[in-house]
């Protein structure tokens, strides 16, 4: 099976071990010296980052959580002078504080690297067509589909959002090789398709990459027999990399977590005691090698689990188990990540709405398509005129598209 | 080849090695750079066993060296090139040379046979070989050092800031040398204030900034990388939030 960076992917563990303690040492060391944010916490937590001796020792860092980020808004996380940074984003919400991750040249050859690593290791090569068919606008981590094709010489068709039937079309005239999407869009495309009665053996697709939402093997499943193709998912993290944390192989048992720049845990979200080989739990992650916005035990909210056993495909890096569950009331939303705290905002501009309400998603195969938000309302709005209660619910509309980036239904009630 | 694990040293009660971990793959150049009293030197006389280290572990070839005699580590086939005094001036150049030998002393077929080669490297030597050290020009003397080095046939060599003091043009010929001497199958850990002409050389590097190690990366990440030309190859830097 294709390996992009067989040096470190197959590499043996006990020097991958060596390796990570190696990496974490320097890390924890830049965070120390360069960002005001971990200093306090390590001095707080009475912890010199010459106590860090043992990959074991990674447990006395104190969780960096969300909530830290947005604390720090905009610079406060970063461990290099802005100069050094070529890139800023960040993901969602033009609403209140979003969250602004930097990186530097070489955080983004790394990246590009491990978006790369997971293409080849699928067996896309420089022959395949790519059509990419993720929402640049939202889902910034799509341009690294370009990169990364690009880094291994296949072409690339940015097709972005356009409909159904467009992205049909693309694929049949320019023979596309590979889709990726978000895989509920994927089943989007091919519902079209048999909604028109197309055949799709009018397509030359043989592999599809799909990742940015959580998809049960259901959905693996219909989309590899409708399109007669073999389908992988790539897992990203959007305060870190995304995509690009890990990537399925073709033995898809599992998604192989790129060790040599991400140091993974498993905790118990309620206690954050760190859980052994194959416990289920909240993925904890701490990066290795970023420079620009180096993160220390990052609590991502994904629920997963991790093994290191050997894998067929030969790499010896530890594999994840597909996340379906997340610790947080975060709900996905045809691939896009819409946030509690976002939802709190956007209701405190509202006189008389919230602070009560619920999310309610409804979906096809375990992946949801449209969202309604029941939010408690008071009686003067509940007993008012129709007009009235439209002309709120569009405002509310438009300020929730402009903070999570996706269209919702609002209904007012007394109790959510 | 060498694996460093965890290494402190101190200088009476000051600390001047933090938790110091790397390692240098066989056949690989690799270079530990920084700025003066970040603690290079130490490192290396740590490793050839002339400094102690409180704690930590250092394996070379898988053997634990630590709590080794420095002979002993030399004879595993670890040897370090000194930043100073590192020929015997009052000796000849051939005298230095078989110094370098001194472990296997006993073997004169070896012996001859890797000062052939010695000189095969370095044919200034052989036309010197009866002059004393002491005669030697700066860059002359470093080749010297460096045979004296190589008479050992060592695994591994930790050169200790082999351009100190040379001319330009001798600089880059000791560069040159050094490459050479890799692409022959040694294994080098080179320490050095001259951080682009390393780098440029390095498979690999690390970045030692008051005893701790906080940057690492292959020659050309850390040729690229900001800080590095901030701080080594300067470079000047304005924060872009600075008015």
């Amino acid at each position: 099976m294709p390996i992009l960076n067989p040096s470190i992917e197959t590499m043996n563990r006990k020097e991958l071990l060596e390796l990570q303690l190696e990496r974490l040492q320097i890390v924890v060391n830049q965070a120390y010296s360069n960002v005001d944010f971990y200093r306090k916490r390590f001095d707080e937590a009475r912890l010199s980052p010459d106590e860090i001796k043992t990959l074991d020792d990674l447990r006395r860092i104190p969780f960096t959580t969300r909530k830290d980020l947005l604390d720090n808004y905009p610079y406060g996380m970063f461990a290099v002078p802005l100069r050094d940074v070529v890139r800023l984003q960040f993901p969602l919400g033009m609403y209140g504080n979003p969250i602004v991750i930097g990186y530097t040249r070489e955080d983004l050859k790394m990246w590009n690297e491990l978006v790369a690593r997971v293409m080849v290791g699928i067996g896309i090569n420089e022959h395949d067509i790519i059509q990419v068919a993720f929402n640049y606008g939202l889902f910034i981590g799509a341009v690294r589909f370009n990169q990364s094709a690009e880094l291994i010489g296949a072409a690339v068709v940015p097709t972005s959002i356009a409909s159904g039937e467009v992205q049909v079309k693309i694929m049949q005239d320019f023979r596309s090789t590979v889709l990726t999407s978000a895989p509920s869009f994927a089943i989007h495309i091919m519902e079209t398709m048999q909604k028109k009665g197309m055949d799709p053996k009018t397509l030359s697709l043989k592999i599809g990459l799909f990742g940015a939402e959580s998809w049960p093997e259901e959905v693996r499943q219909a989309l590899e027999n409708y399109f007669n193709i073999q389908a992988y998912e790539i897992f990203g993290v959007t305060e870190l990399i995304e995509p690009g944390v890990a990537g399925e192989c073709m033995a898809k048992n599992g998604l192989h977590v790129f060790e040599d720049h991400f140091l993974p845990e498993i905790i118990d979200p309620t206690s954050g005691e760190v859980l052994g080989e194959g416990g289920e739990g909240e993925l904890v992650l701490t990066t290795l090698t970023n420079r620009a916005y180096p993160l220390l035990r990052y609590r991502t909210s994904d629920v997963t689990s991790l093994t290191s056993e050997p894998c067929p495909c030969g790499r010896t890096l530890a594999r994840m188990s597909k996340v379906l569950k997340r610790t947080d009331q975060m709900v996905c939303v045809r691939g896009i990540n819409v946030f509690p705290e976002k939802v709190e905002e956007v209701l405190l501009s509202f006189e008389g709405v919230g602070p009560g309400y619920s999310l309610v998603t409804q979906g096809k195969r375990g992946m949801n398509n449209h969202l309604t938000l029941r939010v408690e309302a008071s009686p003067g709005i509940l007993q008012g005129r129709e007009e009235e209660k439209t002309s709120l619910r569009q405002k509310i509309q438009l300020a929730f598209r402009r903070a999570a980036g996706i269209g919702v239904e609002i209904e007012f009630v007394k109790e959510p | 080849m060498l694996k460093v694990k965890n290494i402190e040293a101190y200088f009476g009660k000051i600390q001047v090695l933090r938790h110091v971990s790397l390692h240098v793959e066989t056949k690989e150049i690799v270079s530990l750079i920084g700025a003066n009293g970040a603690g290079k030197t130490t490192l290396l006389n740590v490793i050839s066993g002339l400094h102690p280290s409180r704690n930590g572990s250092r394996v070379f070839v898988d053997v634990e060296t630590r709590g080794l005699r420095p002979e002993k580590i030399v004879a595993l086939g670890l040897v370090q090139v000194p930043e100073t005094d590192k020929v015997f001036t009052p000796l000849t150049v051939r005298e230095n040379l078989e110094l370098g030998a001194y472990l296997r002393r006993k073997d004169a077929a070896a012996l001859r046979e890797e000062m052939k080669r010695v000189f095969g490297l370095f044919p200034i030597l052989e036309e010197r070989q009866s002059q004393a050290a002491g005669m030697l020009s700066g860059g002359e003397r470093q080749m010297l050092a460096l045979g004296k080095a190589l008479m050992s046939d060592p695994k591994m060599l930790m050169l200790d800031e082999p351009s100190l003091g040379l001319a330009p043009t001798i600089v880059s010929e000791m560069f040159r040398v050094v490459q050479s001497l890799n692409r022959q199958g040694k294994t080098i850990l080179l320490v050095e204030q001259n951080a682009r002409e390393t780098l440029r050389i390095s498979h690999r590097g690390y970045v030692l900034d008051m005893g701790r190690i906080v940057l690492s990366g292959t020659g050309e990440e850390l040729l690229n990388n900001e800080e590095v030309k901030r701080a080594f190859l300067g470079r000047d830097y304005r924060q872009k939030w600075e008015r």
